[in-house]
């Protein structure tokens, strides 16, 4: 079990975000993690990488746990984010971007300068983005930018990364480049992924397994397919057809 | 038990007077969210304003105080706000270093033009002489520097709470983006408010002059104690600055009387200090203006 | 044994096996050790005038403050309304102990440093809990409370005279090669801490800085301890700013809180930071030499000059966001050109 949440919640003030959340991810499993807007699921993505501390519950992960740590350590240990709205490094080219990944998320003693760009690099070519390497991070495009989020995740050298959304705002033929590239990711790499997603065309094709929280509790985990005829699920969704082919 | 007397008097004379300076701060704070750093320059302005038209132009006491009151407002018009908060709203670094810069260049202007020695004489006494109250002795010219406070904060509240101006101005407190929404011209609204922030400052320094030493510098250790008393009361909210104004009246009557006079000004700024590292948010919760 | 060798862009240096190289930028006017010769010939060409060889060293003795203070403005992502602080800390410890032991200036270096080391050990903790604002409004009120503090112990701190008879930098028996040997002294300082804020922020912890300052939340997600690279960042500026104010307590003579505690020096110094170009580290030079040249200039008109002088830096402020260093020397686009928030959510 790589990850393993027992229990999480996490109240804001008197509104509870996360209700009693239990969530276990094995192992190179690609899970995604679905449910209505407001539902909790950027919170509990917060919650594992350590940007919010949990109010009540455990976060174990690969046997250590992770409850509550500062997100620098919790980086350390493996694992990865992106974000729904990119968050590069504005004033750096993309470059650095990368190589501030490369040199702070893992402890690499002997890596020099130098190294840690050549790394970047390496990282910025597996996503495509060599080209505009020397680009500031405010000049790049949305794609580029969600590419330029999972460069820097994969500089980390993660065992989990966390994907958040990486299908908002982009037209469908970027849209399946950016899940081609995800799956590069995934079998070049062998990440755990935890895959939030509202688009359910990818979470039916690309997923092993669905996991639907809604008002911050799971309300659904199991198969994809399953999952969306669940009548629980649709409900949620107020009735909207998950039957796209 | 007398000590006690004299710091509870001592208490609230200071406190409606901290009151008093504060209030235009708190104002600028909650409607612009921007530390109005050139606060200080209100208070001197307003003095050498009104002398500069008594002394200089020799007119009378009234048309001094409109000449004065012109000046104020073309002042913190055409240069706080077009020039400065206009420009860089965003860009705070330059904005707040540019307050402070012309705080310091007016000051050193009127130090310039009226020096230290030169004496400033404003003949707003209402009240000479004192008042024996329990067994402090206090300037009658404080009572009305309390009276005046009072009337000035509750005049403002029932602005705020009761009129149309006051709604839209507590509007603008809490959220910029959704009074556009609404149509408010958001901009209008911060000329507004930083025009009525001149208002109680200039009528506290007019009415301790009297009683109080008159040199062009003495707007920072005013400005000091507005943001104490702003950031205690939480930043911007009218109620916590008036009961926070009361508190550092109480602090300060209390290092007088307990300690030494002359470490009232370095109390001030050290619970600025402690304020700010423990508890920014200050006493009151409430994200609006009141 | 030492061979030189002049490559089209760079000069290389063998000592034996060892290969020293410095990169030489082909336009000349970018080159910094020309300015650096430039700035070495100074003195020499004032060498008859103390007064512009005080000049000279203050305004060193500027960038001195400066260059630190641009690195910490990146490196904690906050703006620092009170460098003068630590002016004031290193100068009255300096003046202090060589006042009341009569211990010469290379003694009270150690000295200055450790209590600067102190008191930014001390200090240091308020970069990780107070917010952007509220960071800027302590450090504003900080030089303010030690100027009270100054007032209050007048038998100590000796109030608004100060303290003088501070031993002197230099004693070399004639009065004006003190002065060139001072100047040169301060050239020395300037180079000392250009040298190392510049290799610090071209290595990968200028890189951290520039990632605190951009975006500390997402630096910490990406494994940065930002807690860690914050102090140490605000440390070691601080201690470099008491090293100054060690250097002008001794270079004066003495030392006054009055003089650089209140607002006006503050202002100079964020000027000089703000118009030799934000948070650059070669535009801090420019910066200092053009504010202090400025401030001399402006004396000639007379009493005027005092609120001429911050009204002029005002329209300057307003008119060259990018500082006069920006003006002048178009950055590249790679580079790194920070972008100073005060207010952090």
């Amino acid at each position: 079990m790589l990850l393993e949440l027992k229990n999480v919640s996490k109240s804001f003030g008197g509104l509870k975000a996360v209700a009693d959340v239990s969530l276990s991810v094995e192992k190179g499993e690609i899970v995604g993690l679905i449910g209505p807007n407001g539902a909790g699921k950027t919170t509990l993505m917060n919650l594992v990488c350590g940007v919010y501390r949990p109010s009540e519950g455990q976060v174990l992960f690969d046997g250590l746990d992770v409850t509550g740590l500062r997100p620098h350590r919790i980086c350390r240990a493996g694992i990865s984010r992106t974000f729904q709205i990119p968050r590069p490094f504005p004033d750096l080219t993309a470059l650095l971007n990368v190589a501030v990944a490369v040199l702070c998320g893992k402890p690499r003693p002997r890596m020099g300068f130098g190294d840690a760009l050549l790394d970047a690099s390496h990282c910025l070519e597996f996503v495509g983005l060599f080209g505009k390497r020397n680009i500031l991070a405010r000049d790049l495009t949305l794609f580029e930018l969600r590419a330029l989020e999972l460069a820097r995740a994969l500089a980390t050298t993660p065992k989990l990364i966390m994907i958040d959304e990486v299908m908002a705002g982009l037209n469908p033929g970027e849209s399946s480049r950016a899940v081609r590239l995800i799956r590069k990711i995934i079998e070049e790499y062998h990440v755990t992924v935890v895959w939030i997603e509202h688009v359910m065309k990818i979470i039916m094709e690309a997923t092993d397994r669905a996991v639907v929280l809604h008002y911050g509790e799971v309300i659904g985990s199991g198969r994809p397919a399953e999952v969306a005829n669940d009548p629980k699920v649709i409900e949620a969704y107020l009735g909207e057809k998950i039957a796209q082919g | 038990m007398e000590t006690i007397e004299f710091i509870l008097v001592y208490a609230l004379i200071l406190g409606s007077l901290y009151l008093l300076m504060s209030l235009g701060f708190s104002l600028v704070c909650g409607v612009l969210r921007i530390f109005h750093l050139g606060y200080g320059v209100i208070f001197v302005l307003a003095v050498y304003g009104v002398w500069m038209f008594m002394n200089d132009l020799g007119t009378g006491m009234l048309p001094a105080l409109i000449g004065m009151f012109v000046i104020q407002i073309l002042f913190t018009l055409g240069v706080v706000y077009y020039i400065i908060v206009k420009r860089y709203v965003e860009q705070e670094e330059i904005l707040l270093t540019s307050l402070l810069l012309v705080a310091l260049v007016i000051e050193e202007l009127i130090n310039h033009l009226y020096p230290v020695t030169a004496g400033v004489n404003i003949p707003t006494t209402i009240l000479s002489g004192v008042t024996k109250v329990g067994a402090a002795t206090i300037p009658n010219q404080m009572f009305v520097v309390a009276a005046l406070a009072a009337m000035i904060t509750s005049a403002f509240v029932l602005f705020l709470l009761k009129t149309r101006w006051g709604y839209i101005i507590r509007a603008v407190s809490q959220s910029t983006r959704s009074a556009r929404l609404m149509g408010v011209k958001v901009e209008r609204v911060y000329a507004v408010a930083l025009v009525l922030s001149i208002i109680p400052p200039t009528v506290c320094i007019l009415v301790i002059s009297p009683i109080w030493s008159i040199e062009p510098y003495l707007g920072t250790p005013f400005l000091e104690t507005a943001i104490l008393v702003s950031i205690l009361g939480g930043l911007g909210n009218l109620r916590g600055t008036v009961i926070a104004s009361f508190i550092v009246g109480l602090v300060a009557s209390s290092v007088a009387f307990l300690i030494n006079p002359r470490l009232v000004g370095l109390a001030i700024l050290v619970m600025v200090f402690f304020v700010l590292v423990f508890r920014p948010e200050g006493i009151a919760r409430s994200e609006s203006l009141w | 044994m030492v061979r030189f060798e002049h490559k089209r862009a760079e000069l290389v240096i063998w000592l034996g096996d060892l290969k020293l190289g410095w990169s030489i930028e082909p336009r000349y006017w970018r080159n910094p050790l020309l300015g650096m010769a430039l700035l070495a010939m100074l003195p020499l060409a004032f060498s008859g005038r103390p007064d512009f060889l005080t000049l000279i060293t203050t305004a060193n003795a500027f960038a001195c403050i400066a260059m630190p203070l641009a690195w910490q403005m990146t490196g904690t992502g906050r703006l620092n309304f009170g460098p003068q602080l630590f002016v004031g800390i290193g100068g009255y410890t300096a003046a202090l102990i060589s006042v009341h032991w009569g211990w010469g200036p290379w003694a009270t270096l150690p000295m200055a440093v450790l209590v600067g080391l102190f008191f930014a050990a001390l200090f240091s903790p308020l970069t990780t809990l107070a917010k952007g604002l509220y960071f800027s409004l302590i450090t504003l009120v900080l030089p303010l409370i030690f100027l009270e503090l100054t007032y209050y112990f007048t038998g100590i701190f000796k109030g608004e005279t100060g303290l003088f008879g501070i031993a002197p930098l230099v004693n070399l028996g004639r009065i004006k090669t003190n002065y060139i040997v001072s100047a040169y002294m301060s050239l020395v300082l300037l180079m000392v801490f250009l040298f190392v804020v510049f290799r610090i922020m071209q290595s990968r912890y200028g890189l951290y800085a520039a990632a605190i300052n951009d975006d500390e939340e997402i630096a910490e997600v990406m494994g940065l301890n930002i807690n860690v690279w914050k102090v140490i960042c605000f440390t070691i500026t601080s201690v470099m700013i008491a090293v100054t104010g060690w250097f002008m307590a001794h270079y004066f003579g003495t030392f006054a809180g009055v003089t650089f505690l209140p607002l006006p020096f503050m202002l100079k110094i964020l000027l000089v930071v703000m118009i030799g170009g934000r948070g650059g580290i070669y535009g801090a030079i420019y910066g200092a030499y053009f504010v202090v040249i400025l401030e001399k200039l402006l004396t000639v008109i007379g009493p005027t000059s005092h609120f001429l002088f911050p009204l002029i830096l005002l329209i300057l402020l307003f008119v060259l966001p990018e500082g006069i260093y920006g003006m002048i020397r178009r950055h590249r686009y790679r580079e790194y050109y920070p972008t100073i928030r005060v207010r952090r959510r």
